[in-house]
């Protein structure tokens, strides 16, 4: 800055500034809305044209790594189409995701992104459907859908899967070490009653998956929460907490706590203890003999995102051996059917894997939550007031 | 002329009072104490630098398994970790350098001249510290997307950064200003050197400690900030933003290794430093 | 009257005035030019979206849909709902301001008297920590305070902790983290205070027999009040809005009020409420300021020679 500002030009910039901080726009942008309709969904018909590149946006570490630190299922797909892929690892959790995109989505922009993946048990992509800020896929292009596995096939919040089609599932279950514990733990009443187990325990600060479980321990269906389901479950949780039994409320922090013997127990995602088990091979994680809760991160097409280009990448990871490709590194609970089968001979290890590849009787154990409640505001608040916060 | 005639008087030997025990323990406790307040800073810093020497087969770095060189020997193996501390490091020290300059003006300012809302402008300057970071990165956030001549990645994340850290630069360097003695200026003045060479050559040396504790403090601050940054990031990566995000599957032993890195780097850069300024200074005896 | 800004002025009691640019004129300009360009800066980007932040605290509905109305009563919610968590805040960030201050002041004594040629050394160890971002030297704290870590089970030998008792997810946990993430903070403006202070006004101090003791109580400490002042501010300010040391370190009863905000914003998508509890906290740390630098003297703070000018 050679020469400074007069007072002149500082002002006469900062107007202009100013004029554009409009009251309406900013206001839209923090997510009012002030004269739009948030349902803006009135795609134009879709292009059948690829474009040069493809916007994916996902979480990290969460696509198939290969030597050369390369994403190798990336470049097979620009081979095979000439796609190059613009892959940014920046969504690390939903809620501030969700923070970050709704500013131009509440606005009807686009937000640089073809592909989003975001977790079905969050609310969010309920969300976003409902605020008509997702683009429908071109189910034309992907054919391969046929190889989703079928328990995914027709969630409540999406039946016909016409907005999303998962990436990777997990489930949420309890983890625990044996050793400490003393027995099998399979039963939530024990996790939450046991006085051995006071102040060793953890549950997730995510809603769908505590509530879940432990309505699914009270005998009643998370899939459909009513009133008197929700108190209940409220009621079990706040007692725990009172009476100590409950440590704390994690993400996924609750993991070097049960690696280095802090917790015994805790409600825990499949893929975590994958990770852990492979350097504490007794640890040990069951769906409760209740029922556990089945999740699913999802492909998304943003508002403005490009729907044919997509749709093909979709369709490419649908392919058994793409996705074998993928799942052989994340190792989390793979959506498509026959990827098994491929790595039977690459990498039985994880094709056995119950945790990657889940029995048919453990996905009739696994449910998903009500995508309805998941987003009640007065039930999230009485949630966070549970928690603390 | 008679070397027996006058003798100075002896030394007189330190008389071994309770006054002077004092004073010694004084000093070796002092000492004591302020290693003891270093190693208390130390020790995490020791076990990050300890596992990143680990060996975990799984993802996840929470426990010793056993020793390896592999990290070391590949500390860029995971990938976009080399991009991500590199923008860290560009935007700190970009950031750290413009706020200092920045604050140190605003607290000149603010000490030396009688301004008009003087109480107002010294709130301005601590709100953006109490500010809860979530609400001032989405507010920022909510100004960027109104501006569309800016997009989100690197030049907003070091905007946000700069802004935050000026509140610390002003408040840092003031502490140095108000036991400054303006004597010194005044008679730099009565020697006849006008405002900017005195400014030069006896304010700006004087306050040069206080000036580069606040540019270190900011530099902390900016490499980092994590909720502000993750608003104003777009799909830029920085390197806690790097870590944040691959916490929920991996916390690899690489993210250790270049943190160590990064800390030998400025501690042999200091060290080297230090050096040829005594070798400068034992030349000039 | 001394002024930096004088170049070549007229002679101090000078007789006449040189047109436009007088004496006071001059002055003013210098300073507000010294202010612009960091002014401007917080101006354009803290203000005005502060700005904004109000009119969203004011407004009600639920997400997306807000409108504005004059909803003071998010304010009066934000307080009776949650002033508990306000409370502890103020509580965890005053402890651990204090416990950082007992720990950094002697420290900062050390590097400013005893450092020699080594300060710059022990200021860049200060805020080395902060290299590796802070989950992972929350990480290594957890490992080293684990249930199962050798630090507890000398403390339940010694009888310190029950047999039960644990360190990690307590408020003891909390304040410990708050503090030791602020402690550079602490340290570096003490440091800047206290290395200025001329080490002769000790000497002569010990000429007129005071004692160390009395040199330190009469004269250091007083010297070094602006950078007392500075490193609480810097350390109790942001503290009160942190989060993730509670989110992290602590139980539900240890939760503070940006545990709240964050929630509040993130979860529940209730705008209009964080940013009514944004500015509650604000106010209140603001007060509790106005009040700190009332008892300290803030002449003395921002310098005698500012009032003197």
């Amino acid at each position: 800055m050679s020469d400074r500002l007069t007072r002149k030009q500082f002002f006469g910039r900062a107007a202009a500034g100013g004029a554009l901080l409009t009251v309406p726009g900013l206001a839209s942008a923090c997510g009012t809305s002030v004269n739009n309709a948030s349902k803006s969904n009135a795609s134009a018909p879709v292009q059948k044209k690829l474009a040069k590149v493809l916007n994916f946006d996902n979480w990290p570490l969460y696509i198939d790594v290969g030597k050369s630190h390369n994403h190798p299922s990336l470049q097979q797909f620009t081979k095979q189409t000439g796609v190059q892929v613009n892959y940014v690892e920046n969504i690390n959790d939903n809620q501030s995701f969700f923070g970050k995109i709704q500013g131009p989505l509440s606005r009807g922009e686009g937000i640089g992104a073809d592909l989003i993946v975001m977790t079905d048990s969050s609310g969010y992509p309920q969300k976003l459907i409902q605020l008509g800020w997702l683009e429908k896929l071109y189910k034309p292009a992907i054919p391969n859908i046929k190889n989703l596995v079928a328990s995914q096939q027709h969630p409540s919040w999406d039946p016909n899967r016409d907005y999303s089609l998962p990436w990777q599932s997990g489930m949420t279950g309890i983890g625990y070490d044996p050793n400490k514990v003393g027995y099998e733990l399979t039963s939530v009443d024990k996790l939450l009653s046991d006085p051995k187990l006071k102040g060793k325990i953890t549950l997730l600060n995510e809603l769908s998956d505590t509530v879940g479980l432990i309505m699914l321990a009270n005998g009643d269906d998370p899939a459909h929460v009513t009133k008197t389901t929700w108190n209940r479950a409220m009621n079990t949780i706040q007692k725990a907490v009172n009476s100590g039994q409950i440590r704390q409320f994690t993400g996924n922090d609750y993991a070097p706590l049960l690696a280095n013997g802090s917790i015994y127990a805790c409600f825990a995602w499949s893929g975590d203890l994958v990770q852990l088990k492979a350097d504490h091979p007794g640890l040990k994680w069951n769906l409760p003999d209740t029922g556990g809760m089945l999740w699913t991160d999802n492909m998304l097409i943003p508002l403005k995102g490009n729907v044919f280009t997509a749709s093909t990448y979709m369709n490419f990871y649908y392919e058994p051996k793409i996705a074998a490709e993928v799942e052989d590194y994340v190792n989390y609970i793979c959506p498509c059917q026959g990827a098994d089968k491929v790595l039977e001979k690459t990498d039985p290890a994880v094709a056995h894997n119950t945790l990657i590849f889940p029995t048919q009787q453990m996905y009739n154990n696994a449910h998903p939550f009500d995508p309805v409640a998941v987003n009640n505001p007065t039930y999230k608040q009485q949630f966070q007031n549970v928690i603390g916060a | 002329m008679t070397t027996q005639a006058v003798s100075l008087p002896a030394e007189p030997r330190p008389r071994v009072t309770a006054a002077a025990i004092g004073r010694w323990v004084g000093s070796r406790v002092l000492s004591v104490y302020a290693v003891l307040a270093l190693l208390y800073l130390f020790l995490p810093i020791v076990v990050v630098i300890a596992f990143s020497f680990n060996n975990p087969r799984g993802r996840f770095n929470f426990t010793w398994e056993g020793f390896t060189w592999k990290n070391w020997t590949h500390p860029f193996a995971v990938p976009g970790i080399g991009s991500a501390i590199r923008i860290s490091l560009e935007i700190a020290v970009l950031s750290s350098i413009a706020a200092t300059m920045l604050g140190t003006l605003m607290a000149l300012a603010l000490i030396r001249y009688r301004i008009r809302g003087q109480g107002g402008l010294n709130m301005l300057v601590f709100l953006p510290m109490a500010t809860p970071e979530i609400v001032m990165g989405s507010s920022l956030l909510a100004l960027f997307l109104n501006w569309s001549f800016i997009s989100l990645g690197f030049v907003t994340i070091l905007i946000a950064h700069i802004m935050f850290n000026i509140s610390y630069v002003v408040v840092t360097v003031r502490a140095r200003l108000a036991g400054f003695d303006r004597h010194l200026e005044e008679a730099a003045h009565d020697l006849g050197a006008n405002g900017w060479t005195t400014f030069r050559k006896v304010t700006l040396p004087l306050i040069a400690p206080g000036v580069l504790a606040a540019n270190l403090l900011a530099f902390a601050l900016s490499i980092d900030d994590f909720v502000i940054t993750y608003f104003n990031s777009g799909s830029t990566i920085t390197f806690p933003l790097f870590v944040w995000g691959s916490a929920r599957v991996a916390t690899p032993p690489q993210i250790n290794v270049i943190g160590t890195m990064i800390f030998i780097v400025a501690v042999g850069g200091m060290l080297a430093n230090i050096v040829v300024q005594n070798r400068r200074a034992r030349r000039a005896v | 009257m001394s002024a930096i800004a004088e170049a070549s002025g007229p002679p101090a009691g000078g007789r006449e005035r040189r047109s436009f640019l007088s004496f006071g004129r001059r002055r003013k300009l210098v300073a507000y030019g010294l202010l612009a360009p960091g002014l401007a800066w917080l101006l354009v980007f803290f203000v005005v979206p502060m700005y904004f932040l109000g009119e969203t605290s004011l407004e009600s509905g639920s997400y997306p849909t807000f409108t504005f109305n004059w909803a003071w009563h998010n304010y009066s919610d934000a307080i009776t709902t949650f002033h508990t968590q306000f409370l502890r805040s103020i509580e965890f960030a005053g402890i651990a301001t204090v416990i950082a201050l007992l720990i950094s002041y002697p420290l900062a004594y050390w590097i400013a008297f005893r450092g020699g040629r080594w300060k710059n050394l022990y200021l860049l160890l200060v805020i080395a920590p902060f290299f590796v971002t802070y989950l992972i030297r929350t990480l290594a704290w957890e490992t080293i305070l684990a249930d199962d870590g050798w630090v507890v089970s000398v403390l339940h030998t010694l009888h310190i902790l029950g047999p039960n008792g644990r360190l990690l997810a307590t408020s003891g946990a909390v304040i410990a983290g708050i503090t030791y993430n602020f402690m550079p903070f602490m340290v570096l403006p003490l440091y800047v205070s206290l290395e200025q202070i001329d080490w002769r006004l000790l000497e002569a101090a010990r000429d007129l027999y005071a004692s160390s003791r009395i040199a330190f109580l009469r004269v250091t400490l007083p010297l070094s009040l602006p950078g007392v002042f500075a490193g609480t501010l810097l350390t109790f300010i942001p503290a009160c809005g942190d989060f993730i040391n509670a989110q992290l370190l602590g139980t539900p009863q240890q939760y503070m009020i940006g545990n709240v905000i964050q929630s509040q914003f993130l979860v529940i998508n209730n705008y209009p409420e964080a940013a009514a509890l944004s500015f509650v906290l604000m106010a209140a740390i603001m007060l509790a300021v106005i009040v700190y630098a009332r008892l300290l003297g803030t002449e003395r703070l921002a310098g005698a020679a500012a009032a003197a000018a």
